[in-house]
């Protein structure tokens, strides 16, 4: 009881403060929050107008979202791709993460390095790295054919397949990272206590260590999933031209066919939907510690 | 960042390169400004697709043309697609004055008045081939998509583009370029179809075709792409640009081997976007790249083949060699009709992508 009432007192000392100071904190903020309007929504703003009035005036663009068959095929690959990239990133991300978490410190340290290393590598010189393990008479291929396990390259690249193992190796630090967020946030002594009252090892993980992870699984599905419908660099070039998601599609209508319209309407149907799936995410959790900043 | 790379429809632009041009641009600014010459305050840019190609016209055309002008010319890399050019017109502050762009862009572009018509009393029309005096254009250099193949992954050479659907003959993968111009050519002719009727293209009689060969088909997005599949091994052949079989003959020491016949000689063309500045003199610089020893300068340094045929006439032997323009290798290759890509190019880029992706 006291501690509460000390507590609430000091926070209301300390908001007495900011309202004081309020002005000029949004002083400091002013000149980003104007180029954010200046230099993001504005622009923004464009895009959705453009997407209502090229070629002409009206929902035009946005019903042929719906009734086109190239742009429903896009749309469905790129859900398909994001899907099957989020759930193999997901699980391959949380046995890194458990790894991390029961790892003694240096050990711990070592592998935080191994996944933060890739994780701030460019995007282009990792698609390229697996073409040169992949392609047809790249390592992976000449390995194998060299000891009589294959006798015909493996098609590994310049299609589906290639932009999936592409792409979940980009997200799997992505999703290490909220889940260890969250895994770090477990109380050890649960798992003793549940140990102690003669769980075995196996049933204490999946009774008790894995519901408490819930909030870092569902933060990672949804991140990771955000972050893959934009994929545009791997999939241009580990898919050989056949594998066609979202952005490159857009990309194509904005630079080659000068559809600006029908992609801007692409474009934005896409940034709904990360919306609406960012709005989901931060009911359920708080965003700052899912990201380990918190 | 998933958008650190564009990927233009001739070259891939590095972000460097960009930010390279535009430091040297500011950096020359002062110096032009000073000058003392009358025309010394117009500065003209020409926008191509980066790399090699920046250097390169600098020397062909940029230093010889400021050398009897007293009129700068920069290059600048960046890649005009269409998208861009149609970009920086309605945001109506144009800074290019001339683009090199594919033949087709011109009539494309230019029908819906995103271009500046060719002002023909400036530029000669005689000194490009009939037919590449375009109303919103003008024929800059002639490529051609050529047959190319790895000779260590195939027995026997491909002659003819039929050659693509014999999977026995010839194994291995095939590669045709992502913006469709000569696969849908490619699989008319090896349909039977006679060359001089070839266009209008027939484009569900050429999907019916390629679909025949789908599965073995990979798409070639940049240059640098078609160079990396077919020295690589990825594919056995490819209908690619034959300034990229040169390149590709000369670094594999010939193992890499590539023909004129029945490929898809097209014209680039040089365009200038709506409402850009010094138009008369941009007019003038265009005539001035007319001059057949300067297209032979391009011609020595990048293979593109002169637009000019007098350039044609006077390149070398080892030069004509490589020079689509050359008659001796223009009466066997396939004129691309710029007319019919001018007006369906959009559409039937879609079909061609979606055909792929499904």
């Amino acid at each position: 009881m006291a501690t509460e009432v000390a507590v609430g007192t000091s926070r209301r000392k300390l908001l007495a403060i900011g309202n004081r100071q309020d002005q000029v904190y949004w002083l400091f903020v002013l000149p980003v929050l104007l180029c954010l309007l200046v230099f993001f929504l504005l622009p923004l703003f464009q895009v959705f107008w453009i997407s209502l009035s090229d070629p002409a005036v009206g929902p035009d663009n946005y019903i042929k979202l719906f009734d086109n068959r190239a742009i429903k095929r896009v749309v469905l690959t790129t859900l398909r791709i994001c899907t099957i990239t989020t759930v193999f990133s997901v699980v391959i991300g949380y046995m890194i993460a458990f790894t991390v978490v029961i790892a003694p410190p240096r050990t711990r340290s070592m592998l935080m390095f191994a996944i933060l290393v890739p994780f701030w590598m460019s995007v282009l010189v990792r698609a390229f790295a697996w073409v040169t393990l992949l392609r047809s008479e790249g390592i992976i291929n000449s390995f194998l054919m060299s000891f009589g396990i294959i006798s015909t390259p493996l098609s590994m690249t310049n299609n589906e397949f290639g932009v999936l193992i592409g792409m979940v190796h980009y997200m799997v630090p992505y999703a290490v990272l909220p889940l260890l967020a969250s895994m770090d946030g477990i109380n050890p002594s649960l798992i003793a206590a549940s140990r102690g009252l003669g769980a075995g090892p196996v049933q204490s993980f999946i009774k008790i260590f894995m519901p408490l992870t819930k909030p870092g699984i569902f933060a990672a599905l949804i991140l990771v999933f955000i972050m893959t419908l934009g994929f545009f660099v791997t999939p241009i070039i580990l898919g050989g031209g056949k594998t066609v998601m979202i952005a490159e599609y857009i990309t194509v209508q904005m630079q080659q066919t000068l559809r600006w319209g029908l992609a801007s309407a692409l474009a934005t149907a896409l940034l709904a939907v990360v919306l609406l799936l960012i709005g989901g995410l931060s009911r359920s959790m708080d965003m700052r510690k899912m990201l380990g900043g918190g | 960042m998933n958008n650190t790379i564009r990927m233009p429809t001739r070259r891939l632009v590095t972000r460097r390169q960009a930010l390279a041009m535009t430091g040297a641009a500011a950096a020359a600014a002062p110096f032009i400004l000073r000058a003392g010459r009358a025309s010394a305050a117009t500065e003209l840019v020409l926008v191509n697709w980066g790399g090699d190609a920046i250097p390169n016209f600098d020397h062909a055309f940029a230093q010889p043309f400021e050398k009897e002008t007293g009129i700068k010319v920069t290059i600048d890399g960046t890649g005009p697609t269409d998208g861009k050019i149609k970009a920086m017109v309605e945001s109506k502050n144009v800074t290019w004055n001339v683009c090199d762009a594919d033949g087709f862009t011109s009539e494309n572009l230019g029908s819906r008045g995103l271009l500046e018509e060719i002002d023909y009393s400036i530029v000669d029309r005689n000194k490009v081939r009939p037919g590449h005096a375009f109303q919103y254009g003008c024929c800059s250099y002639i490529y051609s998509y050529v047959i190319t193949y790895n000779s260590s992954k195939l027995k026997e050479a491909p002659t003819s583009l039929a050659d693509f659907w014999d999977l026995e003959k010839f194994p291995g993968k095939r590669t045709f370029w992502k913006y469709m111009s000569g696969a849908l050519e490619a699989a008319l002719i090896a349909d039977g179809v006679p060359v001089d009727k070839l266009y209008p293209l027939d484009v569900d009689r050429a999907l019916k075709k390629l679909e025949q060969i789908k599965d073995h088909i990979i798409l070639w997005e940049s240059g640098a792409d078609s160079q990396r599949f077919l020295r690589e091994g990825e594919v056995s052949m490819g209908l690619i640009w034959h300034t990229r079989s040169t390149l590709l003959e000369r670094d594999t020491k010939g193992e890499v081997k590539w023909t004129f016949n029945q490929g898809l000689a097209c014209p680039s063309s040089w365009v200038v976007p709506k409402g850009a500045k010094n138009v008369k003199e941009t007019m003038q610089l265009i005539a001035f790249m007319q001059k057949p020893e300067l297209q032979v300068d391009l011609l020595k340094s990048m293979s593109n083949g002169p637009a000019n045929p007098a350039g044609s006439a006077m390149a070398p032997a080892d030069l004509a060699k490589i020079d689509p323009g050359n008659e001796a290798n223009w009466k066997i290759q396939i004129p691309m009709d710029v007319q019919w890509y001018g007006k369906n190019y959009n559409d039937v880029l879609n079909d061609y992508l979606d055909f792929f992706a499904s």
